[in-house]
């Protein structure tokens, strides 16, 4: 076997191994390590990159800004903050057809504007939703369905964990990243809040009673207690996005802003600050760990040239770059199904990657890196809410007893529908996601 | 035996969270410290401070020296910190749908063999990041700026490692159990992340 043939060789053991619930990140080292006994004949090589790359990994300064965005999301819930964006929210929107649920959308994207996990801002909005919106009458289905969707705005809305990995898988510029995915982002609630209203019309049964219509001086009141979460994300995504500090100093101070907020809230006691650190602990160690074994792969990959050759040929196939870049969302679209965003990420980018880098799309090199990552983060969110197995889905519904798994599959079709209108939207006009950065830098 | 287990895995995690909230704060201040270095050199507050902008500056108003270097090693260590409760806790992403529908049995069994084949990869990891720590001792490796030899890093993390290798044998003993003995032992936890 030529070393092309086993990196070739390399991805079916690999998703072999997944498929039979080996950990994804345990599963690429595992085929990453022998892959280069494989290909160099030693375990030599595989053992001497095992000296310095765990630790180099795991001391990666632009890496270390995902445990700090892990704990400034925990420190947000603990602050009490999902309560007053909820109440601001509603204030505006509460007395429109289907409004409670569009509130329930409008603090999501308010809470991913200083949380960068989708789980976390599902998980932490539904507390406060799920029982606003059973008291007004809406379908249970229909009521985690839209926080489920909500959810997925953590991520895309900046500061994103995803969008950190990619930054550094790619070697681009995280604050260039951030503000490209902001636009995007907004468009993704707005088109939540339309679908909801389009199925306020179709099933007006469904949704419930609007709430009485508030005065605008209750409106800007509501607006002025979200201050702390205003204040917090102006001053770490606009700290990073002019340079003021780098996106690990932003984290670090974000996460110091809502830690102090929460402990003025009296959210943050010695209790709820250890099961801040266990659960940060337990998703870094994972994310870690995932990083780890897709760096070993990866390096492996790169040794039997598999990613160059595959560019290359798929070049050489004189394909419109446009349908490439179709089957390669779609692909993400079909493993989202079953993965969950950051292993999908890590798993798929070092390949597909080079594919996109080498075709024209008319656009700079960083153009279409930043586009193409934007793309790929809207398109494994969908697979957090897709079914059978969306990872948000199964979140929020364990958190509604009372509402059969069945009923949010079916209400959740409409906000997948939403996601994947915005990705046909998004990838026929680049212009959306980079005219902020074409106008910044 | 489990409580113990459980309770060096969770002592570990706040460790690591505990170095983590220093580092926050170290960059927290080295940021300050570089607005006002860069505040008190500024015009206009020149203008109004005179010598006494400059007299601050002197008692050393500005970054901290090898921050970047701090944070490289603190976070480290927490990771490696973190890692032992993700492993008690089966925190790591795994993809269960076409295991789903096997039995119980083929399921202990896959997860016996996948906890073995992990406590093999954690040792693997300890036992190579001491001789990456030897290594840089022979060779007195020290960081740019601070001059800190780089293997107390190592050390920092060769602890975490060696209590996840523990916690990694302690787990695949368990499934070994669970298998052989035909009883649930651990329930196993999904990734939240």
């Amino acid at each position: 076997m030529t070393t092309l043939e086993i990196g070739i060789a390399s991805f079916p053991v690999l998703l072999t191994l997944i498929f039979l619930r080996v950990p994804i990140g345990l599963a690429m080292f595992l085929v990453g390590l022998f892959g280069l006994f494989f290909a160099t004949g030693t375990f030599n090589m595989g053992f001497a990159r095992l000296k310095s790359e765990t630790y180099s990994t795991f001391s990666s300064y632009s890496l270390s800004i995902i445990p700090m965005f892990l704990l400034m999301g925990h420190f947000a819930t603990l602050g009490g903050m999902s309560q007053s964006l909820f109440k601001a929210a509603e204030a505006w929107l509460g007395h429109r057809k289907g409004g409670v649920a569009m509130s329930a959308v409008g603090a999501c994207a308010g809470f991913g504007a200083i949380c960068g996990s989708s789980l976390a801002t599902a998980a932490t909005m539904s507390q406060v939703a799920l029982p606003e919106l059973r008291r007004y009458g809406y379908a249970g289905g229909f009521s985690t369905a839209t926080l489920a969707a909500g959810g997925t705005l953590g991520i895309l809305i900046p500061p994103s964990v995803v969008l950190v990995i990619y930054a550094i898988l790619t070697e681009q510029n995280i604050a260039k990243l951030f503000l490209a995915a902001f636009v995007p982002g907004l468009l993704a609630a707005v088109g939540y809040m339309i679908t909801i209203a389009l199925y306020a019309r179709i099933h007006p049964d469904r949704v419930g009673t609007p709430r009485e219509r508030m005065p605008y001086a209750q409106r800007w009141r509501a607006i002025l207690d979200v201050w702390p979460v205003l204040t917090v994300f102006l001053v770490v995504v606009g700290g990073i996005y002019l340079g003021v500090f780098t996106p690990t100093e932003g984290a670090a101070v974000g996460a110091l802003g809502t830690g102090l907020i929460a402990f003025a809230n009296g959210g943050l006691t010695r209790h709820s600050l250890i099961e801040s650190f266990m659960t940060t602990a337990r998703s870094t160690a994972m994310i870690f760990f995932i990083v780890l074994g897709a760096a070993f792969y990866n390096g492996f990959l790169a040794l039997t040239q598999v990613p160059q050759e595959l560019s290359n040929y798929v070049v050489s196939l004189g394909l419109s770059p446009w349908m490439v870049l179709t089957v390669i969302l779609l692909i993400y679209l079909i493993l989202g199904a079953v993965m969950d965003s950051l292993s999908m990420i890590l798993l798929t980018i070092p390949i597909f990657f080079p594919i996109i880098a080498n075709l024209d799309f008319g656009m700079t090199a960083e153009e279409v890196a930043i586009w193409f990552g934007i793309l790929v983060l809207i398109v494994v969110e969908v697979g957090l809410i897709t079914p059978p197995v969306g990872m948000n889905l199964f979140v929020i519904n364990s958190m509604d007893r009372l509402t059969p798994m069945v009923e949010t599959y079916k209400a959740v079709m409409y906000f997948v529908a939403s996601d994947i209108i915005r990705t046909v939207i998004l990838v026929l006009f680049p212009g959306i996601t980079l005219f902020a950065l074409r106008m910044m830098y | 035996m489990h409580r113990f287990m459980n309770g060096l895995a969770r002592l570990m995690a706040v460790l690591g969270g505990l170095v983590l909230t220093v580092l926050i704060f170290v960059i927290c201040v080295s940021v300050l410290g570089r607005a006002l270095n860069t505040l008190l050199h500024s015009g206009p507050v020149v203008a109004v401070l005179g010598d006494f902008a400059q007299t601050l500056l002197d008692t050393g108003v500005g970054p901290i020296l090898g921050d970047f270097e701090l944070v490289e090693a603190g976070v480290a260590f927490a990771i490696f910190a973190f890692i032992p409760f993700c492993q008690i806790t089966g925190g790591h992403a795994t993809v269960d749908i076409f295991t789903a529908g096997l039995s119980v049995r083929a399921n202990r069994f896959i997860q016996m063999v996948v906890d073995i084949v992990f406590a093999g990869v954690l040792i693997l990891i300890a036992l190579q990041l001491y001789e990456g720590m030897l290594s840089k001792m022979q060779y007195n490796e020290t960081t740019f700026l601070l001059q800190f030899p780089v293997w107390w890093s190592y050390a920092a993390s060769l602890v975490g490692a060696v209590m996840a290798a523990l916690v990694g044998v302690y787990i695949a003993v368990v499934r070994a159990g669970e298998f052989f003995g035909n009883r649930t032992i651990l329930a196993i936890g999904g990734a939240d992340h």
